[in-house]
């Protein structure tokens, strides 16, 4: 029988020990009953030895029963039958009384050892409902995985010689290590298997226990693996276990679920606490800002002109405002576009438009410089945020004027390149260091550290990042005729259809 | 010509203090109120001929206060914003607002806008009239377009577009609203075809089309037509 208490579980001795009982209860009933044998029928005998075997039967179970009926039989015929002391039986109707008693005492014992079975495997479920339920609540309240962990090896202690052992995937592995059982000890591609698979497995081990891995398998995916060890032939433990593995995937999920939610919250303040702040320092930065650069232009346009010096002074109190306003825009633009919540507003445009809108705010920063744009107008319609668009044309225009010689020209240019349009800006001057290519898109980073030209870095990884969210590449190169050159693309995608109008021109006026 | 108010709602002194000083040099005379609801009572009882209202402010974001006062009131609406929320000068631009002004802003700038607001304030240009803008000569009554003396052949689209951005010069016209004026209500899907048209009009009116003078974007937002 599956399951058997610890009591009942097969071994010599207790064996030894039930069928003694049997021999001593049959012995015991022949002694007590043969000094009143002249005065005792034999039928009163015969129900003595039937009520030996059912005392048997209820201490000692079935085998031992069977032992006692045909024992007690045996005495009966040996002692109190006649002829005495033999094994011989003088009249036939004696055989009938043997054939009843032992017929009796056997149906008798079996049913009896039967009804203590019975009785003990009610007890047994009852403990067995009663552990599934405590642990049942142990999980619902515990707050950690270890809580879990302990749980189960807990539940399974109690229910015997079984030992179990919860393995979790490595990002959320149990808080406290396993302190090592080496009949728990399963290699790592099982686990793995398992744990990808979701079927469970059965390791034999060479004592006669058996580990079962049972998969923990969770509504969107497997949380983890259970590993109990217990008697191979113990089969019947299936459902439990398949029951205790339930009751786990349900406690490791909401447990996760949990930590999911807490996340969420933990980042929806985070990204309230930044958008705060940034629209904080966007105001408060900018306000005195713009107050700055509009008293100073005030002055400077002001009715009655300004001494030279002065004039100087105030020129560049504004221009350093402009270009201070400029820096806090790049700043707030990186954090912006840093916290992934930027949505592109994508739209199909011609990108000599973008193009233009660039060159007119750079009016200033350009003036005196020799700029070639080429190749724009044939370009086809591009999916692209014009804003941010704009912030790329601008930082790139602004870099060239930065790094290259002022009598150097600036070359913008747009061309095919097959599944994508590429763009250069090329400047003269030194170029970008030759082992810097890559690193000049990074934070902070700047082409020439030591230059005395001012910024921060911000330009081009602002570039990249706004690039790349449009599907695009960014790269610098120093060309093979001098100067530095950073080349862009963008994928062309499949503009939308456009009718041209079917009336060339306007009518003559009515 | 008499003599316009200009009524001033910013919440920063300094920067009240900037637009005041250019305002006064125009001789336009400037009423300032500190948040919406002191504007919107000002607005009632110094009735101004232009508003500059700015984006930022303490108990509204500017879009309230052009609705309340659109209610009862067609003067132009000039609106101080900052940079990188383009979203929120169409809101305002769609909902009323007649132009607006990025921060920081040049004193010369602010005194064209104005000039150009108040303009248009005291009525809107004869749509009969020749309009000249660098080598180009429109004439609407004969509906014919010159450039340096040479007829120049436009669609009746571009015609359209060229007469509405003319008739609104130095205001900005946001993309939804040219495209209702051009292509009707329903071709908000439909705006490469506003930019495609408006490329068009600089190819043949600009010298170059690559850095317009006249036909100027406003990225994210939409068109201003310079004269």
């Amino acid at each position: 029988m599956s399951l058997m208490p610890a009591c009942t579980s097969p071994g010599f001795l207790s064996v030894l020990r039930h069928y003694g009982l049997a021999v001593g209860a049959c012995g015991l009933t022949a002694a007590l009953v043969l000094p009143f044998q002249p005065a005792l029928d034999l039928p009163n005998t015969v129900m003595l030895f039937l009520l030996a075997v059912v005392l048997v039967a209820v201490l000692a179970g079935r085998g031992a029963a069977m032992l006692a009926s045909v024992l007690g039989v045996a005495l009966f015929d040996f002692l109190f039958v006649p002829p005495r002391f033999s094994l011989e039986v003088s009249h036939a109707r004696h055989l009938i009384t043997f054939a009843v008693m032992l017929v009796v005492s056997l149906v008798v014992g079996q049913l009896t050892a039967g009804l203590r079975v019975q009785a003990t495997e009610a007890a047994r479920r009852e403990r067995l409902a009663r552990a599934l339920y405590d642990l049942a609540r142990e999980l619902a309240g515990a707050m950690t995985l270890a809580q879990v962990s302990d749980a189960v090896e807990r539940f399974l202690v109690v229910r015997g010689d079984a030992r179990g052992r919860l393995v979790l995937p490595a990002d959320q592995a149990p808080t406290h290590p396993w302190h090592g059982d080496e009949e728990l000890a399963v290699p790592d591609e099982v686990l793995q298997q398992a744990m990808a698979t979701g079927t469970p497995a059965r390791l034999p081990r060479p004592d006669g226990y058996c580990c079962e891995v049972l998969p923990l398998s969770g509504t969107t995916r497997n949380r983890g693996v259970l590993l109990v060890r217990h008697r191979a032939d113990d089969t019947g433990t299936a459902p439990l276990l398949e029951a205790l593995a339930a009751l786990v995937v349900t406690a490791v999920e909401r447990l996760h679920f949990v930590e999911v939610a807490q996340a969420a919250q933990l980042e929806a303040v985070s990204e309230r606490l930044r958008s705060t702040l940034l629209s904080a320092l966007s105001h408060d930065v900018r306000t005195p800002l713009t107050a700055l650069y509009g008293l100073a232009d005030a002055m400077l346009t002001g009715p009655r002109p300004l001494p030279e010096e002065a004039r100087i002074s105030t020129l560049a109190i504004r221009d350093q405002a402009f270009r201070l306003n400029g820096m806090v825009g790049n700043l707030l633009d990186m954090a912006r576009l840093r916290s992934g919540r930027v949505a592109l507003r994508r739209e199909w445009q011609p990108i000599e438009e973008v193009v233009g809108a660039s060159l007119k705010l750079l009016e200033s920063v350009l003036a005196g410089r020799s700029l070639q744009v080429s190749g724009l107008s044939t370009q086809p319609l591009l999916e692209i945020d014009a804003v941010l668009m704009e912030r790329v044309f601008c930082n790139l225009l602004e870099n060239a004027t930065k790094y290259s010689p002022a009598e150097s020209p600036i070359v913008l240019s747009a061309h095919d390149a097959g599944e994508a349009i590429e763009f250069r800006v090329t400047s003269g001057g030194e170029g970008f260091p030759p082992d810097r290519l890559e690193q000049v898109f990074g934070l902070f980073e700047r082409g020439q550290p030591e230059v005395s030209i001012a910024g921060m870095g911000l330009g081009l990884a602002i570039c990249r990042t706004i690039v790349e969210a449009h599907g695009g590449r960014i790269r610098a190169f120093n060309p093979e005729q001098g100067g530095g050159c950073v080349a862009f693309t963008l994928p062309k995608g499949s503009p939308p259809p456009f009718e041209a109008e079917a009336v060339a021109e306007v009518p003559p006026h009515a | 010509m008499p003599e316009s108010t200009v009524l001033v709602i910013e919440d920063e002194q300094q920067i009240r203090h900037v637009v005041r000083l250019a305002l006064e040099r125009e001789g336009l005379p400037v009423v300032e109120a500190g948040n919406c609801a002191d504007g919107l009572a000002e607005a009632g009882r110094c009735r101004p001929d232009l508003v500059i209202l700015d984006l930022g402010l303490p108990d509204g974001d500017g879009a309230r206060f052009i609705d309340a006062f659109r209610a009862w009131s067609s003067v132009p609406v000039l609106v101080l914003s900052a940079r990188s929320t383009e979203h929120d000068k169409i809101g305002v631009l769609d909902a009323g607002a007649d132009d607006y002004l990025t921060k920081p802003f040049a004193v010369g700038e602010l005194q064209a806008r104005v000039r150009a607001l108040l303009r248009r304030g005291r009525g809107r240009l004869d749509e009969a009239a020749t309009v000249r803008f660098g080598e180009v000569e429109v004439d609407f009554s004969l509906r014919e377009v010159r450039r340096g003396g040479e007829p120049v052949k436009l669609t009746p689209i571009e015609f359209r577009l060229l007469g509405l951005l003319v008739g609104q010069a130095g205001k900005v016209m946001t993309h939804r609203q040219l495209l209702r004026l051009v292509w009707g209500p329903d071709a908000s899907d439909n705006s490469h075809y506003l930019r495609i048209y408006v490329g068009h009009l600089r190819h043949k009116l600009e010298v170059d089309p690559a850095r317009p003078r006249h036909f100027l974007t406003e990225t994210g937002v939409g068109y201003r037509f310079r004269l």
